[in-house]
């Protein structure tokens, strides 16, 4: 005898095969775009293959220890951790500036607005070829300010990029200008979140804007700027369109990036293998912001 | 009476009206872009067409690079469309921008189709696994034309596994472009004739107007030519003939040493961050007395600067304590991926594009030059008496025995795989660059160079085996 299960189980069975075909494409887009190509990654770089060489020979951790011995790809990992990190700060910083100022209400503020996202919505190629101009050691439209104003002599230009630690900071500057618009739209969206009864509150008990400030809008924007941060955080270390139209990694690699260090070994060289090792340096750190940003986004859902 | 008086004045006024038309259009024709898009070459050589030995059909496509001299892309679109239609393929020509093309052609070989015939301005020896044998396609051209030159010859040979990974038709001069007022007055109107004058003469320069050299550093592919020649001149290498790392030596430790020298003499920051065009920019811009670099910069001033370009004259490559070599600016390497489908075309297709190589020197405004001297019987005509306005006429006369002070990039080893992966990384130009810098001295400089090389060499060898 068939006895069929209760009404409210054989609904909730429905529900969870509805919840897994609903899964199914962002699964498949996930292991198709982002596992395979991992994957493949690792395989090539346990590998000796080549940008042109279709032979697969295994070489174990051999181009793992190469990368280890290769003193550029230090610099590169330590100029991506330290240009990430400035990156961050300064974006994170001067995006609460902007979000607080977009968050005004001021007259014009939806034009403001726009104008404020134009660096993220603009392709990076574009903005980074547009900075490159304003950079040029001969004709960079900054230098002519400055012999205008008399702050440079006549005929002097500054070399933004041709000088390392300017460089790096040209790097930093260019990737803060471009990430600013995200960390802003991301932290005001807390803000806008924040009930306007608090602030009233507040306001009635008597704080002051900087105690507004630093009672109810810094905590409770925290776990959305944490995310902005994250967000920051992997864009610029995963990037290397600007410091490849910018600097190319110089002068003497001083601006070197993981990902541009692997691109140019790997595409550019030739060497696949090798390249790709490098390259899966950056994942673990890449997987652990991951893990950080779906832990704050998850804080800011239980809010 | 009067119909017969009158015929013959109007005979005359038609001729007269042609022979004037014909005037203007040989004088304008140089200056007008349009001409060229054509496909026809107004003053320049005819077209030759030999039918292929075989029946083609399909398609061809090409990918080449956007042409620094515009009027060459012109030339090259229509006479390879016309080339299809008279032989029954259908040819697509895309251009992209230098610098993306291995990147290109490294996505194409990987996914196993795209583009039929690719090239490129430098050798790819890094992809001879994956593109044709190009052996026939060379000896018969050989035997059509005479003897390849040796510099395109070995940069598109690979002597450990007898492959020509690539077909190099013709290739740029590396010369030195100087501006003779600023010359003349430090005593040489004819430019520096060895490194020595480059260092004496472009010190006083400075000294004097504050105009710099333009000698890059940087990790871009001019620098990496310039690195090489001084290299050569100096008795060094990046390898020996038998392409075994030879970088380490006290030769190379003298060339970087003088770098640094001229460098603190007279240059300034600005050479560690150019990209392949900044030398071409200051050189226009008026704020450089010497680079080096191919005809490309001088034929920008003369639209855009005349007065530099008419004081731009050029010199061979400088003389060192052991030689006078230039590297070349660029080599065309066209490479037939094994997947392509119109390889039969494309190899015809190159026959009849090197048997009318004049047109393409033409076309380049004698930028390009050809691998098979022979034919280009005119060249040394055109540089005597440039067509496209140089002033004097024979400014370019000089090029005309280019080849015998140029070398290709792997001298006086071969052009492999290892070579590309060190033009690729600038180990060359950042060895100069950090001991000009200051950032170390030049014999720690070329020793952590020559570390970084030996394990590239290594692999490739190994792979190789």
């Amino acid at each position: 005898m068939v006895t069929r299960a209760p009404y409210r189980r054989r609904t909730a069975e429905q529900d969870t095969f509805l919840a897994r075909l609903f899964v199914l494409p962002t699964a498949g887009y996930v292991i198709v775009l982002v596992a395979v190509p991992v994957a493949l990654a690792v395989a090539y770089a346990l590998s000796d293959v080549t940008v042109a060489a279709p032979r697969y020979d295994w070489v174990g951790i051999a181009n793992f220890a190469a990368v280890l011995k290769d003193q550029v790809f230090w610099r590169a990992l330590t100029n991506t951790l330290v240009f990430t990190t400035l990156t961050t700060l300064v974006a994170v910083v001067g995006g609460s500036v902007v979000a607080r100022l977009l968050f005004a209400k001021v007259f014009g503020r939806r034009v403001v607005r726009v104008c404020v996202l134009l660096p993220w919505t603009t392709p990076v190629t574009l903005s980074s070829v547009s900075w490159l101009w304003l950079l040029d050691p001969v004709y960079s439209p900054l230098d002519w300010v400055g012999r205008q104003t008399g702050l440079l002599g006549t005929g002097a230009s500054v070399n933004w990029l041709g000088r390392p630690t300017l460089a790096a900071a040209c790097i930093v500057a260019v990737q803060a200008w471009r990430l600013t618009p995200l960390t802003a739209v991301i932290i005001m969206t807390g803000l806008a979140a924040i009930p306007a009864s608090v602030r009233e509150a507040a306001r009635m008990d008597g704080a002051g804007p900087l105690r507004r400030t630093l009672s109810i809008t810094v905590p409770l924007t925290l776990p959305v700027t944490a995310v902005a941060a994250l967000f920051c955080a992997v864009f610029s270390a995963t990037d290397m369109a600007v410091v490849r139209i910018l600097t190319n990694g110089g002068p003497t690699h001083a601006t070197e990036v993981v990902a541009s260090w692997a691109f140019a070994k790997g595409i550019d060289g030739g060497n696949l293998s090798e390249g790709t090792a490098a390259a899966l340096f950056l994942t673990p750190v890449l997987l652990a912001a991951a893990l950080a940003i779906l832990r704050a986004a998850r804080r800011v859902e239980l809010r | 009476m009067l119909l017969t008086a009158v015929r013959p004045a109007r005979r005359q006024l038609l001729r007269g009206g042609a022979l004037l038309t014909a005037a203007l259009a040989t004088g304008c024709a140089h200056e007008d872009e349009g001409a060229f898009a054509t496909g026809s070459l107004s003053g320049g050589p005819a077209e030759a067409f030999a039918p292929p030995d075989h029946r083609l059909s399909g398609s061809l496509r090409i990918l080449m690079w956007s042409h620094f001299v515009p009027t060459h892309d012109s030339w090259f679109d229509a006479f390879a469309r016309r080339w299809g239609s008279r032989v029954g393929v259908d040819v697509t020509v895309d251009h992209i921008d230098l610098g993306q093309i291995p990147t290109r052609v490294a996505a194409e070989l990987h996914a196993g189709q795209g583009h039929d015939l690719i090239q490129h301005v430098a050798p790819l020896p890094q992809f001879e696994p994956a593109v044709l044998d190009l052996a026939d396609l060379v000896a018969e051209a050989n035997r059509r034309w005479g003897p390849q030159l040796e510099l395109c010859r070995r940069s598109s040979f690979n002597p450990r596994t007898n492959r020509w990974y690539a077909y190099a038709p013709g290739w740029v001069p590396d010369p030195g472009n100087y501006r003779r007022s600023l010359w003349a007055a430090v005593g040489l109107p004819e430019g520096p004739s060895t490194w020595d004058e480059l260092l004496q003469g472009g010190t006083r320069i400075r000294r004097t107007t504050g105009i710099r050299l333009g000698l890059g550093m940087s990790q871009e592919l001019d620098s990496n030519m310039l690195g090489r020649a001084l290299l050569w001149s100096y008795g060094a290498s990046v390898q020996d003939a038998q392409g075994r790392v030879a970088l380490n030596s006290p030769e190379t430790v003298a060339a970087v040493e003088f770098m640094a020298r001229l460098f603190r003499s007279a240059m300034s920051d600005e050479v560690f961050a150019w990209t392949a065009a900044s030398n071409n920019h200051g050189l226009v811009a008026g704020q450089l007395s010497y680079i080096t670099n191919s005809i490309s910069a001088w034929r920008t001033a003369q639209r855009s600067n005349p007065d530099v370009a008419a004081d731009t004259y050029f010199r061979p490559a400088l003389r060192g304590p052991a030689a006078a070599l230039a590297s070349y600016h660029l080599l065309y390497n066209w490479i037939i991926p094994k997947y392509a489908s119109g390889a039969a075309a494309a190899q015809e297709f190159l026959l009849h594009y090197t048997a009318n190589y004049a047109a393409a020197t033409y076309a380049s405004k004698l930028y390009d030059l050809c691998a098979w001297p022979a034919l280009t019987p005119d060249l040394p005509t055109w540089l005597g008496r440039d067509p496209f306005r140089a002033q004097p006429p024979d400014k370019l006369a000089l090029l005309a025995d280019a080849a015998r002070w140029s070398a290709d990039l792997g001298h006086p080893g071969p052009t492999s795989a290892a070579v590309g992966e060190v033009m690729s990384t600038f180990v060359i130009p950042n060895m100069f660059a950090r001991a000009a810098r200051g950032e170390v001295s030049a014999a720690v400089a070329v020793a952590d160079a020559d570390a970084q090389l030996r394990p590239i060499f290594r692999r490739w060898r190994d792979l190789d085996a």
